[in-house]
């Protein structure tokens, strides 16, 4: 009896495509998949390549997965050039997820940065879907201008859900900007956010991490209350052809959800 | 009644003779022109591949057309026989239109048979190692399928390399893990051990059983050969304690960043996948190389030789063996012999400064 | 000549007219060289000097930009470093050139083909044609003391005789030749990492937005890869032997890079580090050029 080949993708039709910002778009895949927050699925552009993306819509808002990204490389770009009708192929769901059952009862506080709001809004559905399942929610998003800001018309209905707080920050200040001015850490450093029975989950690129680690340990949140989502370059998604190897960790298997204290040793 | 206990006694004593004569058919001597001649006579159901000696480049595992060319003797195959088991391209699946619609679809799996002889024991030991990453929780269909195909006839190495550190990775230059059957090569033929159902499927017809002398210069030849290896060290145990020490800055200096240790370790399996033309490859990679890592945003979590060298040390002698239970490496040798600067893993691992765990 | 050279980078570290000296250490197999870099002067005793000290120790350099360094150097590797510093890839004055008048190297490609034991040490190919022992440019210079056991009594000789050889098979000789060969190509771009001239920081054969050289399924691949490499070294290559030594596959590329060298040679006179001041000669537009095409 043959052995199922892990490495052929399901085959998926875009059926809406969203563009966020200049260099990031959301497509919505005709797909239906059993997924929890924060796993992930590898994409295939046929005649270009394969890449991961995070599905960035929560299982309760179904049907259809949506992964949101940006224009970086070969695949993505190839990605951005499709049409809706067009046909990828999707191999997954990957990963571990975010440990919903952990956060229950808790304050979670999640901190984003740019394109990283896409892992966690996933999560941030989930949670405002079952809002009575957790105490409050904090959302710290920031971006380098307000035009790299992604999800931007479901920051008013975030806002409005009950005991949630969304804090919007860009680097420098722009016309017509009324929200907060900073970089993510240090807009951390202003509001404080209370520890006591708390989660933070943070995503966002490797310098925005660095710097906010330091800065969650020093409100008095402790290495195994702070959750982060890694996306160091991932291929094959099962554990096997060893890019995503950190320490004995492989992202797309152990991961790429992790609290601190998995990966402080790890990651410099 | 009387014809029902002679039928089951009948049954029995066939029964007893058959377990005797396998076990008996465990051990045999062959004479080097009758494995050949054997040999031969499976060439029409197998493929059969072999050591070949190339002149002035060295031996290398080819499909032999002859088994005149089959090369049994002391020298090492340059390439280990991983790339007849995990592919350096191969083909994964394709995807295409029919009326319209896109479609995908597996690539074939060869059907054809084969028996590759002349492993050493270090390599049918990184099969085993091999099988841990793609014969376990999501099962890659083509490299299970070149094992199923694969009858593994070994041969035990007279005369190990000065770089060769296999007994220091719990191996042998006579180990028989891996090994379906293993030939070690005396006076004008082999004695050869069976060890599974698909080795006496191939080899029970042949030979006749080893005499005294035989036996006695098996026996001195398996003490033998583990004492001629010379380097010898333990791995220490846990290596996290030294993970930021400047020693990798030291060690690390010559290294170039090419991937000969890679592509010619038994055990190195990373890969990356790759789509050309519609069909989606898997093809062979390692971490050595500069871009390894590199992600598409231009970041680079081991920009320079010091992480990467680093990276192979700890993943074959730290994070595999804390996830499988083993080190990945085999103590083969190939990564010191065929270095272009001579680094030599075992030295740079067994001098690693005091403070990693025992 | 060790005892000097141990000298001379124990003076050079002291005086701090160098930060490090890159040079040869003894390997683990006890015969071979390794390269090292000495940063103080108890270190220097690891130096060594003799046959084994194969490698061009050029491409280290690089892992040390605008420092002083000093390094160890035979005659090829001057050559190498003449190209490097037309191409404004290094500067003379951050590099103290420790020249080692040097009898050749030992055969290692041979060495590793036949199992080597320390016995059959016998010098390298590119040895037998080497026009001389001392570097054309060098800081201070580490004489041979010994009687002069020089390989090259074939220096008068045609170097490029083997080329000569190859150009005279069919097209079809050549083409089935090099495609066994090539099969062989495992892609590991040690002969790239090795050569001194290779320093591009994100190499055309590592791009994959196109893909310039597949190495999924077939040959052509391993075939375009090779050729390039030797047509990006036209005109460069100084025949120092190492990507044919590093090749663990026993490819010739030296037959290739000589190939392109004799045409160079006999076409326009030009021959890559052989003059110090030289301007890298396929880079370089003279208004006195006589092809016409391009005024």
């Amino acid at each position: 009896m043959e052995t199922k080949n892990i490495y052929l993708p399901r085959l998926a039709e875009i059926t809406d495509i969203k563009q966020e910002t200049p260099d990031i778009k959301t497509f919505k895949l005709k797909l239906s998949l059993v997924y929890k927050p924060g796993q992930f699925v590898e994409f295939s552009v046929f005649g270009e390549g394969e890449a991961p993306f995070c599905i960035s819509n929560s299982p309760t808002r179904g049907p259809g997965i949506e992964c949101s990204v940006k224009m970086t490389g070969k695949v993505t770009q190839a990605l951005h050039e499709l049409n809706i009708g067009d046909t990828v192929g999707i191999r997954g769901p990957y990963g571990n997820g975010f440990p919903v059952e952990n956060l229950k009862n808790k304050n979670i506080l999640f901190v984003a940065g740019g394109i990283g709001l896409a892992p966690l809004r996933s999560l941030i559905n989930y949670c405002l879907d079952r809002r009575e399942d957790f105490k409050s929610i904090t959302i710290v998003n920031g971006a380098r201008s307000s035009n790299d800001l992604v999800y931007k018309d479901e920051y008013p209905i975030w806002e409005k859900a009950k005991d949630t707080r969304l804090y919007l920050t860009v680097d420098c200040q722009e016309d017509n900007w009324s929200c907060m001015v900073g970089v993510v850490p240090r807009i951390l450093e202003q509001i404080k956010p209370v520890c006591q029975d708390s989660v933070a989950i943070v995503c966002g690129p490797p310098i925005m991490i660095k710097y906010t680690m330091p800065v969650l340990l020093k409100l008095g949140f402790c290495p195994e209350a702070i959750m982060t989502t890694l996306e160091m370059k991932m291929k094959c998604g099962m554990g096997k052809c060893g890019r995503c190897n950190i320490g004995p960790l492989y992202i797309c298997k152990d991961g790429p959800v992790f609290s601190y204290a998995q990966v402080k040793n790890y990651v410099s | 009644m009387p014809a029902l206990i002679k039928m089951t006694l009948r049954i029995l004593l066939n029964r007893v003779k058959t377990d005797t004569l396998l076990k008996k058919n465990m051990t045999k001597f062959i004479k080097k022109e009758d494995l050949y001649k054997l040999l031969n006579s499976f060439l029409k159901d197998f493929e059969i591949i072999g050591p070949k000696q190339i002149a002035n480049k060295g031996i290398f595992y080819e499909p032999l057309e002859s088994i005149e060319d089959l090369y049994l003797g002391e020298l090492f195959a340059i390439e280990p026989a991983k790339k007849f088991f995990l592919e350096s391209s191969e083909c994964l699946f394709h995807s295409g239109f029919l009326d319209g619609k896109a479609t995908v679809q597996d690539a074939p799996l060869p059907d054809k048979r084969r028996i590759i002889i002349g492993l050493r024991p270090c390599e049918a030991k990184g099969l085993i190692l091999l099988d841990k990453v793609f014969d376990s929780e999501y099962k890659d269909r083509s490299y299970i399928n070149n094992r199923e195909k694969s009858v593994i006839v070994g041969l035990a190495c007279a005369k190990p390399d000065k770089s060769c550190f296999c007994t220091s990775m719990d191996g042998s230059p006579t180990g028989s893990r891996g090994m379906d059957v293993l030939l070690f090569a005396v006076e004008d033929g082999f004695i050869v051990e069976i060890y599974s159902d698909k080795g006496k499927e191939a080899f029970s017809s042949l030979g006749k059983e080893p005499d005294e002398h035989q036996n006695k210069t098996l026996s001195a030849y398996k003490q033998k050969r583990s004492e001629l290896i010379g380097k010898n060290f333990k791995v220490p145990g846990d290596l996290s304690p030294i993970f930021e020490s400047d020693y990798w800055d030291k060690v690390s200096f010559p290294c170039l960043s090419c991937g000969v240790c890679t592509y010619l370790c038994p055990t190195c399996h990373c890969f990356e996948l790759v789509d050309e033309g519609r069909k989606m490859y898997r093809c062979n990679d390692g971490c050595a190389f500069s871009n390894f890592t590199l992600e598409a945003s231009g970041w680079n979590p081991r920009p320079t030789k010091k992480e990467r060298y680093r990276q192979r040390v700890f993943h074959k002698f730290d994070y595999f063996k804390k996830i499988f239970g083993e080190n990945l490496c085999v103590g083969c040798g190939r990564c010191i012999r065929h270095c272009p600067v001579k680094m030599d893993i075992s030295e740079i691992v067994s001098n690693a400064p005091s403070g990693a765990g025992k | 000549m060790i005892e000097e050279l141990r000298n001379k980078a124990r003076e050079l570290l002291k005086t701090k007219q160098v930060e490090a000296v890159i040079g040869y250490q003894r390997a683990s197999d006890g015969l071979s060289a390794i390269p090292c870099v000495i940063r103080s002067e108890e270190e220097a005793g690891r130096l060594i000097w003799d046959a084994a000290c194969v490698y061009n120790l050029c491409g280290y350099l690089k892992d040390f930009r605008a420092k002083k360094l000093g390094i160890v150097a035979k005659a090829c590797d001057v050559r190498a470093m003449i190209v490097l510093i037309s191409e404004n890839q290094l500067n003379r004055d951050d590099v103290f050139i420790i020249g080692m008048e040097c009898c050749g190297v030992v055969d290692e490609k041979r060495a590793r083909v036949s199992g080597r034991d320390g016995s059959d040490i016998s010098s390298a190919d590119k040895c037998k044609s080497c026009a001389s022992c001392v570097p054309l440019a060098y800081d201070c210079l580490i004489k041979e003391k010994r009687e002069k056991a020089k390989v090259s009594e074939d220096a008068d000789k045609d170097k490029y005789e083997p080329v000569r050889k190859l150009e005279a098979k069919s097209l079809s000789e050549k083409s089935k030749s090099w495609k066994d060969e090539f099969k062989r190509c495992i892609r590991c771009y040690a002969c790239r990492q090795v050569c001194p001239m290779c320093y591009c920081p994100r190499c055309v054969a590592d791009q994959f937005m196109p893909v310039w050289f597949s190495k999924a399924g077939g040959i052509e691949g391993n075939f375009s890869w090779n050729v390039a490499r030797a047509m990006h070294l036209a005109g460069r290559c100084i025949d120092c032997g190492e990507c044919e030594r590093a090749c663990p596959v026993g490819i010739p590329l030296r037959d290739i890079n000589r190939k392109i060298e004799k045409d160079i040679k006999e076409l326009f006179g030009y021959e890559a580090g052989m003059k110090t001041d030289a301007k890298p000669f396929l880079a370089c537009f003279d208004k006195n050029d006589p092809e016409d095409f391009i005024k």
